[in-house]
């Protein structure tokens, strides 16, 4: 995913040294990055910013732990989407109660859907992408991330195990219940059409 | 034959799991088959919304924001930089302070041995000198002393038999006058020099009389002696040997 970079060794070393501003440079050159991916697992932008500031604050916390050999990237990639995960999962629960009363998951997934607009709406106007961010919504966040690892970001099934911290195998189910869903969405929706 | 699950079509779409033998049954079944391509296209289809680009001035804001709330670390002691020359140089320190005390020793040990050494040779010098001294002072006290002796005698002498032990006596006396002669002379001291000088006349007078002591002879002596005094300076001199023993007796002790 990336490549360590000497300059972020020097940092690092700085950092723990006292020099916090040192600091600075590694979350200059890593923020794009982890906005990126944090963006595409919140699916909001307000987020993504909050994820990459809470996952900067995770990594200097943590920064005396973090390894010389591995590459601070990838690190911060994990820490990014943990703080994603957790973002959404927080979102989730947010959701899961404003539903209340309803406990059908029939009635539970159109609920969710009206939280934007309506899918023969959406697809008369064109909008397919909201279209699917809809059909995002049905995932668990587990899901969701692994397969926005999976299928945005190239992650292997062992890269999203280590940044989920699961087994490769559950990383893999995870995949395939996210496209099996997605696929399902897209279908009641093509029919529609 | 078993077609392929919906798992194993969409790991082989994401190249994981055996691609081989997925390849080859796609190739063999057209119902599996088509169900990969419209798999293809499901995934195709699923395009999302990409993120805002964020440009280099974002990473600012991200410090910005967050630069705040970060506590600087301690800094790190490393082995080199930190821990491990201070403690060498602390240690260093330290086996040189040893050393240094060591060697001082015995250093000191050494130039506190050469001083007790000479101490120890001046005392035995000055020890010896002193019996030197010792030994001069007893042989000049007994002089004296039998001289006294001699020399009342032979005020009282009127000649006869009592003036022959004067003569023996004289004779003896002699030697040793002549050895306190020496060493006052060499000492400079010419009080005591001057009495034996003539205590020495008077001594060859007396062991020198081949017929003898007779009374004018003894006569002639005495008035030498009273007219010289020499039995009045032999008693002072004996009375400032007999102080100047004691004095030297309180030194040595």
């Amino acid at each position: 995913m990336f490549r360590m970079d000497k300059n972020d060794q020097a940092a690092i070393r700085a950092v723990l040294s006292g020099d916090k501003e040192a600091y600075g440079a590694l979350v200059v050159r890593h923020s794009a990055k982890l906005f990126r991916v944090a963006f595409r697992i919140t699916g909001n932008e307000a987020d993504a910013e909050d994820v990459v500031q809470e996952a900067f604050l995770r990594g200097y916390r943590k920064l005396e732990s973090f390894e010389l050999r591995s590459d601070f990237g990838t690190w911060m990639y994990r820490i990014a989407v943990r703080c994603a995960l957790d973002r959404i999962s927080g979102a989730r629960i947010n959701e899961d109660s404003r539903v209340g009363e309803e406990s059908d998951p029939q009635q539970h997934q159109v609920q969710v859907a009206d939280l934007a607009a309506g899918p023969d709406r959406l697809l008369l106007s064109g909008e397919i992408g909201a279209m699917q961010e809809m059909a995002m919504l049905s995932l668990t966040p587990t899901e969701r991330t692994a397969f926005v690892l999976r299928h945005m970001e190239d992650c292997t099934s062992e890269q999203i195990a280590t940044a989920l911290g699961i087994e490769p195998n559950a990383a893999k189910q995870a995949v395939f219940r996210a496209v099996q869903k997605v696929r399902r969405r897209l279908a009641i929706l093509r029919v529609k059409i | 034959m078993n077609h392929l699950s919906e798992e194993e079509l969409v790991a082989h779409a994401y190249a994981e799991g055996d691609n081989h033998s997925v390849q080859q049954h796609l190739q063999a079944c057209a119902e599996c088959a088509k169900s990969y391509h419209t798999l293809g296209s499901d995934l195709a289809d699923m395009k999302f919304a990409e993120a805002p680009a964020r440009d280099a001035a974002y990473g600012h804001l991200v410090w910005e924001s967050i630069a705040g709330s970060l506590p600087a670390y301690e800094s790190r002691k490393s082995w080199f930089r930190g821990g491990l020359w201070p403690a060498l140089s602390y240690a260093a320190a330290g086996m040189a302070v040893v050393v240094c005390a060591f060697l001082g020793g015995r250093l000191w040990e050494h130039r506190h041995a050469q001083a007790v050494s000479q101490n120890h040779a001046q005392q035995h010098e000055q020890t010896a000198v002193t019996l030197v001294q010792r030994v001069d002072v007893v042989v000049l006290s007994d002089h004296l002393d039998r001289s006294e002796r001699l020399l009342v005698e032979l005020k009282h002498a009127d000649g006869g038999n009592a003036a022959s032990p004067l003569g023996d006596e004289a004779r003896r006396l002699l030697p040793a006058n002549r050895f306190c002669r020496q060493h006052a002379k060499q000492d400079d001291d010419r009080a005591l020099s001057t009495a034996l000088d003539r205590l020495d006349h008077l001594l060859v007078e007396l062991a020198n009389q081949p017929e003898g002591l007779n009374s004018q002879t003894i006569s002639r002596l005495q008035d030498e002696m009273n007219a010289d005094g020499l039995l009045f300076e032999v008693r002072v001199l004996r009375s400032r040997q007999a102080a100047s023993s004691t004095h030297s007796k309180g030194d040595t002790i």
